[in-house]
C-alpha cells in the first residue's frame, strides 16, 4: 500500500506516489545543481520539467491512476541523469557574448510575470516577453508612468493579477474559479466562490440570497432597503444577474485535477502580503545586478546598433494604447448594458400601470427576460468568455441566447399589439364644472399643486428610492402622476369666473374610453383669489394608463384680471400618440392664445391685455427669453405683434391641431426627464 | 583509451549540426528532434538536448514560439533565425570538407 499525493506540477495537477515524489524531488534538485550556475539554467530546468509534466500526462491518459516509482524511473531513464549528460563546456564564451539575450523573439501566449529576470515582481520582463521586446523599454515606460502621476498602481495590479512564471515550477499552486458540481444548490457558483476564498459557501449564498428575497418580497410595492450606498449593489436585483453571469462564465469542476485546482492554495491577503515581503527581499540584489547589466548593455549598444528598437517601442506603445482603449470601451459597454438591464427591471413594475390581464403580463415578462435581460447577460458573458479565452461549449450557449432573443422579439411584438389596441378610441368630451367658492373675485390667481389630491390621496415625498425613475412624471410606489393637464383660457359669457374641465382617455372601444375617462380623478378648488388644480392625473394599478388628458378651461369675464402662476405650466405631453382634434372633437368658444405665465392680464372685449406690458418690460422680455425656463413655447406672433390674439367663435378643428403640435414640440419626454430627475 | 568515450566525443561534435539540420527542415519540438535522431540511429538523452537548445537559442541561432498542447504544459517549437541559417550553411560546408577528408583517408 502506498500513499498518493497530489502535486501541481507545471500548471497541471498530478497524482503521484509519495515515494515517486521523493524521486522527482531529488531528480529536480540534481538538475538544479547541475544547471543552476550557468546562464539560462533556470530555463533549461523549466524545459525539462515541462517535458516531465508532459510524460506524466501521457501516462495518466494511458490509464495510470497515479505516477509510480516505475514511471519515474522510466522517465528519468529517457531524459537522463546529469552525470550522463554530455558536457558542453565550450559554450561558456557564447553565453558571455550577448547580454541582451533576454530580448527573445519568443511570444508565449500567456502573460506571466518573469521570475528569472525580475527586479521587483517580474511584471516588466513578463510584458517584455509577451510582446517580444527588450525589457528595458517596458521598464522605462513604467518609470515614466510612475513619475507622471499614474503611480505604481498599474504595476501593483499587474503584480497581483498576472500569474508568476513559477506556476510552471513544482509546488506553486494557482487557484482557479470553478463551479462546484458536488456541493451545489443552483449552479454551484457560491460553493465555487467559497472554495476560492476559502470561506464557507453559505457566506456567498446568503449574500446572494438576501437581495433576492428582499427583491421578491418588495416586488409588489417596489421598495428597496435603504442601505449605505456601498451595499446597494449587493442588495439589488443586480445580484441575480451577477449570479447568472458567473454561472455561465465559471467552468464546472469535473475532473479530479480541476477539483483540486478549485480548492488549491489559499489566495488571501495574508498570502499576497507574504509573497510581497519575500519578493522585496531580493529586490536590492537584483537591482544591483540590473545596474551592472545596464552598463554592459549600454556599452554593447554603442558597439552594435540595435536596429528596430525605436520601431519596437512605437509598435508596443501603439499596441498598449489600443488595448487600453479597447478595454475601456468594452468595460463601458458592459457597464451600460448592465445598467440598462437594471433600469429595465426597476421600471418593470410600471407595467402594471399600463397593462392588465394574464397574456399582456406574460408578454411583458417575456419581453423583460428575453428581449432585454437575455441579450445583456449574453453580451457580458460573451465578453468575459472572450477575455478568459474559454471556448468550451460556446455553441449551445449561443444557440440558447439566440432562441431566447427570438422569443423576446415575439413577446415584444405581442405586447405592443395588445397595448396599442387599448389606445384606439377616445371618449367624446363632456364639459364638467368645478364649483368656485367665490367666482366674483376681481382677480383670479391660477396655480397647480400636488397637494390637491383625491380624497384617498397618497402623500408624495421625495423618497430616496434605489433608482429614480421620473421619466413618466412623478411615480412613487403604486401611483404615477401623468402630467397631461393643459390649461386653456376663454372669455366668459357671464360676469363671473368659471372653471370647467374636459377628461379624455382611450380604450379599445368608445364605451371603454368613456369608462376610463370617468375614472380620472381630477380636482381643483378656490381659496380666496387663488384657484389651485391638480398638477397631474394620478394613474394607479386600478386605472391604468390610457392617454389620460385633462383640459382645464378658465372662463374669464370681461373686466376681470387673471394671473397664471408658472406652477400651472404642467403639461408634459405624455401620450402614446397625438390625439387628433377630430377624435377629441374640441371647440373652445373665445379661446385666448399667446398668454404667458407669471403675467397679469385683464380680460377686455377684444381679449386678454397684458397689464405688465410697458416699454421697459418689453425690452426685458426680449433680452431675457430664458427667464421662463428656456423651453416654454412662445408664440411667434407674440413678440412683434399685439400680445394677444383674439379668436372669436374659434372653430378649433384646424387650429387646435396646430396648437397641440406646437405644444408637443416643447414637451419632448426626454426634456421632462431631465427637468424632473434630481439625479441629473 | 576508452572506446566508449571516444565514440561519444565524435558524436558530440556533430550534435549541434544534426539538431540545426532537423530544425532547418521545419519548426520542431524537442521530442520530435529526439525521435528523428533515434530513427537515424543517433541516440541522445533529452537531458542533453534541452541545454543544447537553450544555448543555441541564447546564441540567437534559434528562436521559439509557445504552442498550447493538449497534454501538459505549452510546448516550445524551435525554428532557425537568420543568424542560425547562416551558421548552418557554414557548418554544412565544414562538414562536407570533413566528411570528404575522412572518406578519402579511410578508403
Amino acid at each position: 500500500m502506498k500513499q498518493v499525493i497530489n502535486i501541481n506540477f507545471q500548471g497541471s495537477v498530478v497524482p503521484i506516489e509519495i515515494s515517486a515524489y521523493d524521486i522527482l524531488k531529488s531528480y529536480t534538485e540534481s538538475l538544479r545543481r547541475h544547471f543552476g550556475k550557468e546562464e539560462g539554467g533556470e530555463e533549461i530546468i523549466n524545459d525539462i520539467e515541462g517535458r516531465i509534466s508532459e510524460l506524466y500526462q501521457e501516462r495518466l491518459k494511458g490509464g495510470a491512476t497515479c505516477i509510480t516509482d516505475e514511471h519515474m524511473e522510466a522517465i528519468i531513464q529517457s531524459i537522463g541523469r546529469p552525470e550522463e549528460f554530455d558536457e558542453e563546456k565550450v559554450e561558456e564564451e557564447t553565453t558571455q557574448e550577448k547580454p541582451e539575450s533576454k530580448a527573445e523573439t519568443a511570444a508565449p501566449k500567456r502573460l506571466y510575470r518573469d521570475e528569472t529576470n525580475k527586479v521587483i515582481g517580474g511584471v516588466c520582463s513578463g510584458i517584455a516577453n509577451y510582446f517580444g521586446i527588450d525589457v528595458v523599454v517596458i521598464r522605462v515606460i513604467f518609470l515614466i508612468l510612475l513619475f507622471t502621476g499614474v503611480g505604481i498602481l498599474p504595476y501593483l495590479i499587474l503584480w497581483i493579477a498576472v500569474p508568476s512564471s513559477s506556476v510552471k515550477t513544482i509546488g506553486s499552486i494557482r487557484k482557479k474559479f470553478y463551479r462546484d458540481a458536488d456541493d451545489k444548490i443552483i449552479g454551484g457558483v457560491c460553493s465555487g466562490i467559497g472554495h476560492y476564498f476559502n470561506i464557507n459557501p453559505w457566506i456567498p449564498r446568503v449574500m446572494f440570497l438576501i437581495p433576492f428575497l428582499t427583491f421578491a418580497f418588495s416586488w409588489s410595492n417596489w421598495t428597496f432597503f435603504e442601505l449605505p450606498n456601498i451595499l446597494q449593489f449587493t442588495f439589488s436585483p443586480g445580484a441575480f444577474l451577477f449570479y447568472i453571469i458567473l454561472w455561465m462564465v465559471m467552468p464546472e469542476a469535473n475532473t479530479t485535477s480541476e477539483k483540486l485546482e478549485m480548492k488549491g492554495e489559499k489566495v488571501d491577503l495574508e498570502s499576497i502580503k507574504n509573497t510581497v515581503i519575500t519578493e522585496l527581499k531580493g529586490v536590492k540584489d537584483r537591482a544591483e545586478k540590473l545596474g551592472k547589466e545596464a552598463v554592459a548593455n549600454a556599452e554593447n549598444i554603442n558597439v552594435k546598433k540595435h536596429t528596430g528598437t525605436l520601431g519596437n517601442i512605437i509598435l508596443i506603445a501603439m499596441k498598449l494604447f489600443i488595448y487600453i482603449i479597447l478595454g475601456i470601451i468594452g468595460l463601458s459597454i458592459a457597464l451600460s448594458l448592465f445598467a440598462l438591464a437594471i433600469a429595465a427591471i426597476a421600471a418593470f413594475p410600471l407595467k402594471d400601470l399600463i397593462i392588465e390581464g394574464t397574456w399582456p403580463n406574460l408578454y411583458a415578462w417575456g419581453t423583460l427576460l428575453f428581449f432585454i435581460i437575455a441579450p445583456v447577460v449574453g453580451t457580458i458573458t460573451w465578453m468575459l468568455r472572450r477575455i478568459m479565452k474559454s471556448n468550451r461549449g460556446s455553441g449551445p450557449i449561443r444557440f440558447a441566447f439566440g432562441a431566447m432573443w427570438a422569443l423576446g422579439w415575439v413577446c415584444l411584438t405581442m405586447l405592443l399589439v395588445t397595448i396599442s389596441k387599448e389606445f384606439k378610441r377616445y371618449n367624446p368630451p363632456v364639459e364638467e364644472e368645478i364649483t368656485l367658492s367665490n367666482p366674483h373675485v376681481p382677480k383670479l390667481n391660477i396655480t397647480a399643486s400636488q397637494s390637491v389630491m383625491p380624497s384617498s390621496g397618497t402623500v408624495y415625498s421625495g423618497r430616496q428610492s434605489w433608482i429614480k425613475f421620473d421619466a413618466f412624471g412623478t411615480s412613487t410606489q403604486d401611483t404615477m402622476m401623468v402630467q397631461n393637464v393643459s390649461l386653456e383660457i376663454v372669455k366668459s359669457t357671464s360676469d363671473s369666473f368659471k372653471v370647467t374641465y374636459l377628461r379624455f382617455a382611450t380604450g379599445k372601444t368608445i364605451a371603454e374610453a368613456v369608462k376610463n375617462a370617468d375614472m380620472i380623478l381630477f380636482e381643483g378648488h378656490q381659496a380666496d383669489s387663488v384657484f389651485t388644480f391638480m398638477k397631474g392625473i394620478p394613474i394607479t394599478h386600478r386605472e391604468k394608463f390610457r392617454n389620460q388628458h385633462v383640459f382645464v378651461i378658465i372662463h374669464v369675464p370681461v373686466g376681470k384680471q387673471i394671473y397664471i402662476n408658472k406652477n400651472a405650466d404642467v403639461y408634459h405631453g405624455l401620450e402614446f400618440e397625438t390625439p387628433s382634434s377630430d377624435e377629441l372633437d374640441l371647440e373652445f368658444i373665445g379661446l385666448q392664445k399667446g398668454w404667458k405665465f407669471n403675467t397679469n392680464y385683464i380680460m377686455e372685449e377684444t381679449g386678454l391685455r397684458n397689464l405688465n406690458q410697458t416699454e421697459d418690460n418689453e425690452k426685458e422680455w426680449g433680452d431675457k427669453p430664458s427667464e421662463e425656463g428656456g423651453y416654454r413655447y412662445r408664440h411667434p406672433e407674440e413678440s412683434n405683434k399685439k400680445d394677444t390674439v383674439i379668436i372669436e367663435n374659434y372653430n378649433t378643428a384646424m387650429n387646435e391641431k396646430k396648437f397641440k403640435r406646437e405644444k408637443r414640440s416643447r414637451s419632448f419626454v426626454m426634456k421632462s426627464f431631465l427637468s424632473y430627475n434630481p439625479i441629473l | 583509451m576508452n572506446i566508449e568515450n571516444t565514440a561519444s566525443q565524435m558524436r558530440k561534435g556533430v550534435l549541434e549540426f544534426c539538431i540545426l539540420s532537423i530544425i532547418k527542415k521545419g519548426e520542431a519540438y524537442p521530442s520530435d528532434i529526439i525521435d528523428q535522431m533515434k530513427n537515424a540511429n543517433l541516440n541522445i538523452l533529452e537531458g542533453t538536448l534541452y541545454p543544447l537548445l537553450t544555448r543555441l537559442k541564447n546564441a540567437q541561432l534559434l528562436t521559439y514560439r509557445w504552442v498550447e498542447s493538449s497534454s501538459g504544459p505549452p510546448r516550445k517549437y524551435f525554428s532557425l533565425t537568420d543568424k542560425g541559417a547562416a551558421f548552418y550553411t557554414e557548418l554544412e560546408s565544414t562538414w562536407m570538407e570533413l566528411a570528404n577528408a575522412v572518406e578519402n583517408l579511410t578508403k
